[in-house]
Parts: structure tokens; C-alpha cells; sequence
């Protein structure tokens, strides 16, 4: 990594960390989904930006987590460990059955597929309700403690949800970074020369999915401890659309750009909300000036402003 | 130099991103403040055919209060936020009002999910909070701090159970939703039959659908002596009316409203609800209320509306009677015991965090697209 690249990772890091308990608690609190909401866009970023598969179910899978742990924690009483586990495993196996048939598919039969998934996925959320408690949903779901530490407060909770995020940009960097990171840009790009190399591009593509799963799915359980409540409501179709926004507008081929683009579709809304009836028509316009103006997304849009300032400053 | 410029931009922008993130701070409150009381309503999504109501309700109620001379002589603030009918959202907005601007109380938000994400916040610090929808999961009966202006989800039922029986129905069908009518009618089948009514076809469809003529028809083949309906829309009513099907319709609290009434056309006719308001022939106490809401909007209040000034003028009251600075525990002490509301009686104290009784119910028949309060009347 380029000396240039670590220093401006030190100082958002150190941004980061130091920033948040000098803000708002309501400002906290959007910095939290932030993080959440980048932790499941980070799956749909890895499946769009590295494999070109435009996934509309993380929304099933952000379900399954959440679910897992209210079932876990509330039903059974069983410690948080283990709602966190289910929700992975479960994910991770249903990802593996619907993938390996669904992923045969490509462009927008597949996109179709995986909207399908979270909206029949969604009405067993509403059937089910001897599982998910329905519309009434499941309370009482217990704040995380660890070590001791109760995480009861936004800023507790958002060092958490930032360290888990951490570890998963980690693990996607690490994977980008690798043979089977190399093995996946080819199948993308020259998805024929990548199979004439052996390249087992249905396994490749369900592996990555399961991985994609099971992001939703930390996420899910993370949004169950810390709104201590989860309901069908939260798991909507809607829900699966903003997964796929996130690393659409922040730049699906960058890790970083999940973030920012989960850090817009949170905080954006919000700031719209003083505009009345209207904020919703303003992030849609929002969200249509950012792709046209920018279409490699925001990561692209900052890249490409630097390198207009350092043409110029040079001239 | 050049790399100094940059960073100055980028701070710069860093700078006013942040401040249009946080906004201004709030001021500092002294005795001449106005007391602010945090609403938190869908005014937008799903749910805004309720909050918008509602936050007529709201408003006429901070109005009202003002005009009176306010609490202890202080004015009241509502502040109020949109939730976007959005359960996330709506735990947002509950601490951007608690921690941000430090209001005393909170009214809202209406939905189920909504309600028990906010009491997530609000039980643990016992903040005063009066929810404008009934009780939800088991979870809400802990929670001793989060009142609800709205009955309970078998209140509602029984209310519907009550009427039918007087109507002598033995066999009946449901036709309800998949959200708050799945609630609704879990808990009328729970009581049935303890009215005596057995309840043979029944039928589900989607929040949003736009035809449940399929659901209608199987419960046509049934011939049951009433329908119930349980949704937030015309559709289901309309289906059932569009087969020939002239069996009496009770329907669910939550479609007794003007907009969706229209909805239904003239499958309307005949359709009866259990409720708390009826404009066009309202209780001696609700006169008051329906004319100086007419006044205010130029358009009759149904129930929402009611509830939701109810809410606000509950909460004022707790306010004025503990102190404006007496602090979350004691607003909630306050809080718990009887009020007379332009809607019902409420008995805040109840182990439902409401305390509506059947007989507090009156009921509604549509005649001519116009509500006529009917004289049955439950014993409790």
C-alpha cells in the first residue's frame, strides 16, 4: 500500500474514533446504521463489484441474523455467541442451496432471482409468525455484553459495529487481494479465457455469495441487540434495494466506497427530513444526480476530482 | 503550498458536512422556555394516511393547551419528527428529541414496530412516552412508562365479537391482512368462543393488495352469517360487496376513515366499526372537539384524530400535575391513572398501559357514506 494511502487511512481511522463522542446522540445513532448497513452492503458490493451480480436478497439474509438472535436470545435464552453463530450457519446453508442453482443464471434473470428470493422470503417473514412473531414482532432482545461491558448507548454500540465493519473490510481486502480475488475479476471480465483456465465460475460465484450471506447476517444480528426489537417491517423489499444502493452509489469495485455509500443513504435521509414531504423526491433526485454525475460512484467521483486538482495545480 | 490548499478544502468541507449533519445546538431551557414535547408520527410511507391525522390531532391539542394558558404557565413546544413509518427511523428520531432536544415527554410513533424500537430507548431511562397505537408484544407489558392512547389489540377484538353476537351471528368469516390484521384476528380467534361464534372460512391477503376478489369468493361458498374485515384499505370490503355478498360487514377500527370509507365506493353501505368518534352525531363531550376541529381544518376528525389530542392532552396534564422539571419518573406517576379523553375513559394505571374498557367503545354504521352512531352499547 502506498505511503500516501496508509496516512489518509490513519487519519479517517483516527477521525473515526475521536469525532463520534463529541456528536449528537442522534448523529451517533445514523453512524451506527452506517456501519450495519455497510456491513450488508459490503456482501452485495463484493457480489456486484467482483462478480457483476446484482443481489436484491441481502435483505433475507439481514433477516435470518436478526431473527436467529431474537430467537436465541429471547425464546431460548441462550447467550448472544449463539444468535450470532445460527444466523451465520443458517445463512451460509441457505445461501448454498438457493445460490448453486440460482447463480447459473446472468444480468438480470439473476437480478430477478434475487428479488424474488426477498420477496417470497419477506411473506414467510409475515406467515411465520409462530417464528418471527409476525407484525407484533420479537422484544426484549438483550444488549450485548462483552466482558462485562454492557454496549447500552449508540456510542458503545458504534465502536462495536465500526471494529466488526473493520474486520470485515479486512477480510474482503484480504480476499480482493488474493488468487481467488484475481480468479473472480477474470470470471468478471472475461468470464469465457477465465473458463478455459479452469476457473469453476458456479463455485466461485456461490462461494462469494455464501460470504455475502453471511456479512447480512452479522448485520442482521448486530441490528437485533442494538434496537432490542425486530420486526417484518424492517426486512422489506425496500431493505434489499438500499443493500444494493449502498455500494452502487459509493463505487461497487471499492471497498471503501460501501462505506461512504452507506454513510449517504444514512445520513442523507436525515438531512432531507427539515425539507418535509418532500425529502423523499430530494434523496431520489439526490440519488439520480450522484449516478449520472458520477457513475463509477462516489469513491470514482472523489478520484477523479483529485485528479483534476493535482492536473491543475501542476498547470 | 498546493498540498495545504487541499487539506484546507477538504476540512473546510469536512466542516460544513458535519454541521449540516448535527445542525444548530439546542439552547439552554430556563422558566420562561416553552416545554417541549416530542412527537414522532409516519408522516410520510405506509403509515402517513395515520400521521397526517394524527399530527392534526396533535396540533389542535397544542393549540388548545396554549390558548388556556399552557402548563404552569409556560407554553408548550411540539416538536415534530417524521419516522417515515420506518422503525429504524423512528429509533433515530426518539434520540435526536430525548438526548438532542431534550424534550420532556414523547407522544407517538403509531405503528406496533415502531412503538416497542422507541420504548427500547425510552423504558430503560423510564422517559414518558404515550404511544398513539395499542399494545404490542409481551415485551411493552414491562415496559411501565410507555402508555398507549389506543386499545389493545383484544379490546378491539372483543368489540367486534360483541357486536356480532348481539347480532346472533353463530358462523363467521374473516377477511384480514398480513399485518395489523393478522394481530386483530389472532386475537379473535382466541375469543370467539367465549361469544359463541365459530369462525369457518378465513381468508389472508397482502397489506397492499389492490384485489382480494379471490379471498372474497372463497369465503362467498361459506355463507357465513357476517364478515369480519380486518385491514388498512377499502379493498377487502369492496371485493366482498362486488360478489353480491349481503351479509353484514364489522370492520377493524383502522378503516373507519373518511379517505378510505370513499375507497369502498358503494360496498360502503351498511358496513358497522367499533370505535370512538362519530362527527356527524358525536357524544355531548366530543361536540366541543369535532367543531373546533372542523374550525381549525375545514373537515370532520374521525378516531385518529381524537386519539392522537387525546395523547398530547394526557401527557400535558401528567406534565402540569408532576412539574415541567420534575423529571422522568415522576411524569410517569403522574401519568398513570384515570383521564377522561374525548375519545374514552382511560385508566392509565391499567396492566394494558391504557386501561379502555368495551363499554368505552361506541359503534359506527356507514349510511349514505356518512357515519350513524349506533345505540349498542357493551356492557363491561
Amino acid at each position: 500500500m502506498a505511503t500516501r494511502s496508509i496516512v489518509i487511512l490513519v487519519i479517517i481511522a483516527a477521525i473515526a474514533l475521536a469525532v463520534p463522542p463529541f456528536l449528537p446522540r442522534s448523529v451517533v445513532d445514523l453512524l451506527v446504521f452506517s456501519c450495519i448497513y455497510s456491513i450488508a452492503g459490503l456482501g452485495v458490493g463484493l457480489l456486484l463489484g467482483q462478480c457483476g451480480i446484482a443481489n436484491l436478497g441481502q435483505s433475507v439474509f439481514y433477516a435470518l441474523g436478526a431473527y436467529a438472535t431474537a430467537y436465541m436470545t429471547v425464546t431460548l435464552g441462550v447467550g448472544a455467541a449463539w444468535g450470532f453463530l445460527t444466523g451465520v450457519i443458517l445463512s451460509g446453508l441457505i445461501a448454498l442451496v438457493i445460490g448453486w442453482p440460482v447463480l447459473r443464471l446472468t444480468g438480470h434473470f439473476l437480478a430477478l432471482a434475487t428479488l424474488a428470493l426477498g420477496i417470497v422470503a419477506n411473506a414467510l417473514f409475515y406467515e411465520w409468525d409462530w417464528l418471527t412473531h409476525g407484525s407484533l414482532g420479537f422484544g426484549g432482545i438483550p444488549k450485548l455484553n462483552i466482558f462485562g461491558l454492557v454496549i447500552d448507548t449508540p456510542l458503545r454500540f458504534y465502536y462495536l459495529a465500526g471494529a466488526v465493519l473493520a474486520l470485515c473490510l479486512l477480510a474482503s481486502a484480504n480476499l480482493i487481494g488474493s488468487r481467488t480475488g484475481l480468479m473472480l475479476r477474470a470470471m468478471r471480465d472475461a468470464p469465457e479465457a477465465a473458463k478455459s483456465l479452469g476457473v469453476n465460475a458456479q463455485w466461485l460465484r456461490t462461494r462469494i455469495f455464501i460470504l455475502s450471506a453471511i456479512f447480512g447476517s452479522i448485520a442482521g444480528s448486530l441490528f437485533a441487540h442494538y434496537g432490542s426489537f425486530v420486526n417484518v417491517q424492517s426486512f422489506g423489499i425496500e431493505k434489499a434495494i438500499a443493500f444494493l444502493i449502498i455500494p452502487v452509489l459509493g463505487g461497487a469495485t471499492s471497498l471503501p466506497g460501501v462505506v461512504i455509500g452507506a454513510l449517504f443513504t444514512t445520513l442523507v435521509p436525515e438531512m432531507l427530513t427539515r425539507f418535509g414531504d418532500l425529502h423523499q423526491v430530494l434523496f431520489g433526485l439526490t440519488l439520480m444526480a450522484t449516478v449520472v454525475l458520477m457513475p463509477s460512484g462516489l469513491m470514482g467521483g472523489l478520484a477523479s476530482l483529485s485528479r483534476y486538482m493535482t492536473a491543475r495545480g501542476r498547470a | 503550498m498546493r498540498r495545504i490548499d487541499r487539506t484546507r478544502l477538504v476540512a473546510a468541507a469536512s466542516g460544513l458536512a458535519l454541521l449540516g449533519v448535527v445542525g444548530p445546538v439546542a439552547a439552554q431551557t430556563n422558566a420562561s422556555d416553552p416545554i417541549k414535547i416530542g412527537v414522532i408520527l409516519p408522516l410520510t410511507g405506509a403509515g402517513a394516511g395515520l400521521g397526517i391525522p394524527s399530527r392534526n390531532g396533535i396540533l389542535l391539542a397544542e393549540k388548545q393547551i396554549n390558548a388556556a394558558g399552557g402548563i404552569k404557565g409556560r407554553k408548550i413546544k411540539v416538536v415534530i419528527e417524521d419516522d417515515t413509518t420506518n422503525p429504524d427511523a423512528a429509533l433515530n428520531k426518539a434520540n435526536n428529541l430525548i438526548f438532542g432536544e431534550k424534550v420532556v415527554a414523547l407522544v407517538g410513533p403509531i405503528q406496533t414496530a415502531n412503538t416497542v424500537a422507541v420504548g427500547g430507548i425510552t423504558a430503560p431511562v423510564k422517559f414518558p412516552q404515550v404511544a398513539l397505537g395499542g399494545l404490542g408484544p409481551a415485551v411493552e407489558l414491562e415496559r411501565k412508562c410507555v402508555f398507549h392512547a389506543a386499545p389493545p389489540q383484544n379490546q378491539n377484538a372483543r368489540a367486534m365479537l360483541a357486536y356480532a353476537k348481539s347480532l346472533g351471528v353463530k358462523n363467521a368469516a374473516a377477511l384480514y391482512d398480513s399485518g395489523y390484521g393478522t394481530v386483530v384476528w389472532n386475537q379473535l380467534s382466541k375469543f370467539a368462543g367465549e361469544y359463541g361464534i365459530k369462525f369457518g372460512v378465513t381468508e389472508k391477503f397482502e397489506i397492499a393488495a389492490t384485489d382480494t376478489t379471490p379471498q372474497a369468493a372463497k369465503i362467498r361458498a361459506s355463507q357465513p352469517d357476517a364478515i369480519f374485515v380486518i385491514g388498512v384499505t377499502g379493498v377487502p370490503v369492496r371485493a366482498i360487496r362486488q360478489l353480491q355478498m349481503k351479509q353484514p360487514i364489522i370492520a377493524a377500527i383502522g378503516q373507519a376513515t373518511y379517505e378510505i370509507v370513499k375507497s369502498m365506493g358503494d360496498a360502503a353501505e351498511g358496513v358497522v366499526f367499533p370505535e370512538f368518534l362519530v362527527p356527524e352525531d358525536p357524544l355531548p363531550h366530543q361536540k366541543a372537539f369535532v367543531d373546533a376541529y372542523k374550525a381549525e381544518y375545514g373537515r370532520a376528525p374521525k378516531s385518529i384524530e381524537s386519539i392522537a389530542y387525546d395523547a398530547l392532552k394526557a401527557m400535558s396534564q401528567a406534565i402540569g400535575k408532576a412539574g415541567p422539571e420534575a423529571g422522568n419518573e415522576a411524569i410517569c406517576a403522574a401519568m398513570r391513572g384515570p383521564y377522561s379523553g374525548n375519545s374514552t375513559e382511560y385508566d392509565f394505571s391499567a396492566p394494558d398501559m391504557t386501561g379502555i374498557k368495551l363499554n368505552g367503545f361506541i359503534y359506527s354504521k356507514l349510511v349514505g357514506g356518512h357515519f350513524n352512531r349506533l345505540p349498542f352499547k357493551n356492557a363491561e
